[in-house]
Order: structure tokens, then sequence, then C-alpha cells
């Protein structure tokens, strides 16, 4: 079951980019942390090029061996499939909400809510996957739906490629996005380069 | 005991007339993380400290293919076992350099000389804590803290490292970069003894794993295993109300 253990590391991983974006944005909101806008650009790149772009289709992958296998779930899985389709009209309207902050930072309430609404669709869109789906997952799959899938998530692992097909180190530009966050979130502040 | 750093046998702990650890054993073998969790007040934390010989015990610990019937603190940390506690325990008023170098004291009390390599082995490791190197270690942040206690243990060059509650009050983005650190450290070949009650992040990087309850064993088994057992999802890993945590307002 080692696609199971990526999707909870993946999880972990990004429920702490939107936690650390979550942060940020109140503490900007009480006066008390000046905007790395170049740390908001890279955490919210992370969301699209890793959560959308790479792990997503990996739960495509697990997900549709649930109905081959039983009946259970079907609700939630189409509703998760609905999501995981909609993944360019969420990160545009979160791209957009940043684009208009970065242009002029007296529409910070535009990013504000664009993350808001970003964020709790992905709380709940969680909730959904390991309250309801993985459970099945790991009731009715067999031991050689795990092996096939294991190797599929450990060849996409190993493939690398990030938006726009260019390659990309997801680990490494998570340790610099910890590196650039303020204290006590991160080990910041410090501005972030690209 | 081949392949083991340590094998714990039977290890009890009394506070007064209060057992805090019954009859314990587990093992740690070589390059390998091994994660105790369990709810707070299990055990968790005396059993570590009975293992380094902070606590007066029973029961047998071998280290490194030694039986100590009696676990001393310091011939512990000579024979290369090292605990970086929950609180930390740094000098705040010492620099961050001279934090690392007091962890190298007893190797370099019994002759060995090799401290600042295994000082710059460190920073490669935690580049943050070279560039601060002269700042006291009271100024760091709280992820900071955490890698300098790490970092001073490593100065030791453990054969066993025990971390107890490294996440303790971290935020969830530095809980993954202290536990991708972890994994890296068993990378290199270091033991692991890694005692958490965040378990969702423990069972993730872990390679077996006891569940303390009560101070006892109650379960045990391969890390992959207890991360899809139903009884420690339902107990330990909150699936779902750990994100809803980490992403409230």
């Amino acid at each position: 079951m080692e696609a199971l253990h990526i999707i909870g590391e993946e999880h972990q991983s990004l429920a702490a980019i939107l936690h650390a974006i979550r942060f940020m944005l109140k503490e900007i909101a009480a006066g008390k942390l000046e905007a790395d806008l170049k740390l908001f650009q890279a955490m919210v790149h992370y969301l699209d090029a890793y959560a959308e772009k790479r792990h997503h289709p990996k739960e495509d992958l697990l997900f549709r061996r649930l109905p081959q296998r039983a009946a259970e779930g079907a609700e939630a899985l189409a509703k998760l499939g609905l999501q995981h389709a909609a993944a360019p009209q969420r990160m545009a309207a979160l791209e957009l909400g940043l684009a208009n902050y970065v242009a002029d930072n007296s529409r910070f309430d535009d990013f504000a809510r664009a993350f808001d609404a970003y964020a709790e669709f992905y709380r709940e869109h969680m909730m959904l996957e390991e309250d309801v789906v993985l459970p099945l997952l790991r009731s009715h799959l067999t031991a050689d739906d795990w092996t096939e899938l294991d190797a599929a998530f450990r060849a996409e692992m190993s493939a690398k490629s990030g938006k726009d097909g260019k390659e990309e180190d997801f680990s490494a530009l998570f340790s610099r996005l910890v590196d650039c966050a303020p204290a006590p979130i991160g080990f910041g502040p410090r501005p972030f380069a690209n | 005991m081949s392949g083991k750093v340590l094998v714990v046998k039977d290890l009890s702990v009394a506070y007064g007339k209060v057992e805090a650890v019954s009859k314990i054993s587990l093992e740690v073998g070589e390059g390998k993380i091994v994660t105790v969790i369990g709810p707070n007040g299990a055990g968790k934390t005396t059993t570590l400290s009975a293992i380094m010989g902070l606590l007066p015990s029973t029961g047998q610990v071998a280290f490194d293919g030694s039986i100590e019937q009696v676990p001393e603190v310091e011939r512990m940390v000579v024979r290369g076992m090292n605990l970086v506690p929950e609180k930390r325990e740094l000098f705040g008023t010492m620099t961050i350099e001279d934090n690392l170098l007091l962890g190298a004291f007893q190797r370099n009390r019994h002759g060995h000389r090799d401290h600042l390599q295994t000082m710059e082995e460190v920073y490669a490791l935690f580049p943050r804590l070279k560039e601060r190197r002269l700042q006291q270690a009271g100024t760091m942040s709280g992820g900071e803290r955490q890698m300098l206690a790490v970092g001073r243990a490593l100065m030791a060059k453990p054969k066993l490292l025990m971390l107890d509650e490294p996440s303790l009050g971290l935020a969830p983005l530095i809980v993954r970069e202290i536990f991708r650190i972890i994994s890296e450290l068993r990378r290199r070949g270091v033991s692991i003894l890694l005692v958490e009650q965040n378990a969702r992040a423990a069972l993730q990087v872990a390679d077996y794993a006891y569940v303390l309850e009560n101070g006892a064993v109650k379960m045990q088994g391969e890390a992959e295993m207890l991360r899809n057992d139903p009884r420690v999802i339902e107990s330990y890993l909150g699936l779902a109300s750990k994100h809803q945590e980490m992403l409230a307002t």
C-alpha cells in the first residue's frame, strides 16, 4: 500500500502549505507581517503544480479501482471526479486573486477571499477522501491491485514532470518555502527569490 | 541480537508505588526508524528516559551488543546513544556553535578530535545553523531550536538517536521539514527511536512502530501495517479531523 503512503504524505504537505498561507494572511491583515508576494506566488505555484497536476492524477488512478471491486462509494467518487476535473477553474480563481493583490496591494481582500474559498474546498475535499474513499480502498482492493498501483505511483513519482512538463524538484521547493516562511510557521522570514 | 542497535526487555519504571511503564520490550534495528506512539501520559517519555539511564528502571537494556543492567547516562552517551529531549534543553545565552560543541564534549573527552568535521556535516544538514552560528541560541525560533537540538545530538556521532516529541509545538510546515530531515538521517545510516504524539507524521516516516497505552505495549508491527489498521486509524490518526485542525482559522 505504498500508494496510500504517498497520498498521505502529499495530503500532509498540502495541508501544511494551506495552513502557512492562512497564517500569513491573518498576520498581514493584523498589520504584524509584511507580505512577501514572491513567497505567496511560490506557494500558489506549489498548490497548482503539485496538488492539482501531480497529486490528483495519482488519486484518479487509485480511485478508478474502487468501482471494479465494490459498489460502495459511488457518490463520493463521482463528486471527487468532478472536483478534480474543476482544478483549472479553481486555480484560476486563486491565481486571479493573487494577481490582483500583486498588482495593487489595496486588493489584499481579493486574495484573502479567493484563498479562503480554496482552503475550505480543500478541507472538505480531503475529508471526503480520507473519511469515505480511502477506507473503502483499504477494505476492497486486492493485493494485486496494490502491487499494480504501487508500481504506477512509483513511476509517476520518478517522472518529476512539473508544471508545463518542466522538471521540478518539489521536495527542494518545499524546503525553500519552509526556509522563507516567517516564524513560527517557518524558519524565516527571508525574502523568497525565484 | 545481530542487526539490532537496541534491544529492551521487560523494562519497568515506577514513580513511587505507581508503575508508569510495565514490562516493555522493544527493538531498534540498524539504520531503522522505530517509533513509539500513544496518547499523552502513556509512558513514552518515561521509556526513553529509562533507556537513556535518566530514570531508575528494572529489566534489561542491550545497546550495540552489550547488556546494560543499570543504564547510566554518561556511559550511554559515550557508547553512542543520544537523546533529544522534548524541551530541547539548549543553553540560551550561549551561541549556536557553542551549543553544538557541547554535543561533542564527551566524544572529545575520550580522545576524538573530529568535532570540526562533524560540525561541518551538521551545518550541511542544517545550513540555517551555520548562517546563525554566532548568535545566541535564545534568539532562535521554535523550529530552529529543534534543528539545533538535533544538530547538537549529532555532534556526538550517535549510533542511536532518540527523539522525544520532535514535532511538539511546531507548525505543520516545520513538522514536515523536521520529518524530512529524520528520513535523511536514516538514509545516512543513523538508527532512530522516535517518540511522538503526532502518530500520523511518525507512522509516515517509521519502519516499525509500537503503540503504548497506560505504560504497556498494546500493539506493534511494521509501520505500514499500523498505518492501515482500523484501530490505529480510529484512535491515533485522526484522519480528516487532523486536516480540519490544520486548516481551521
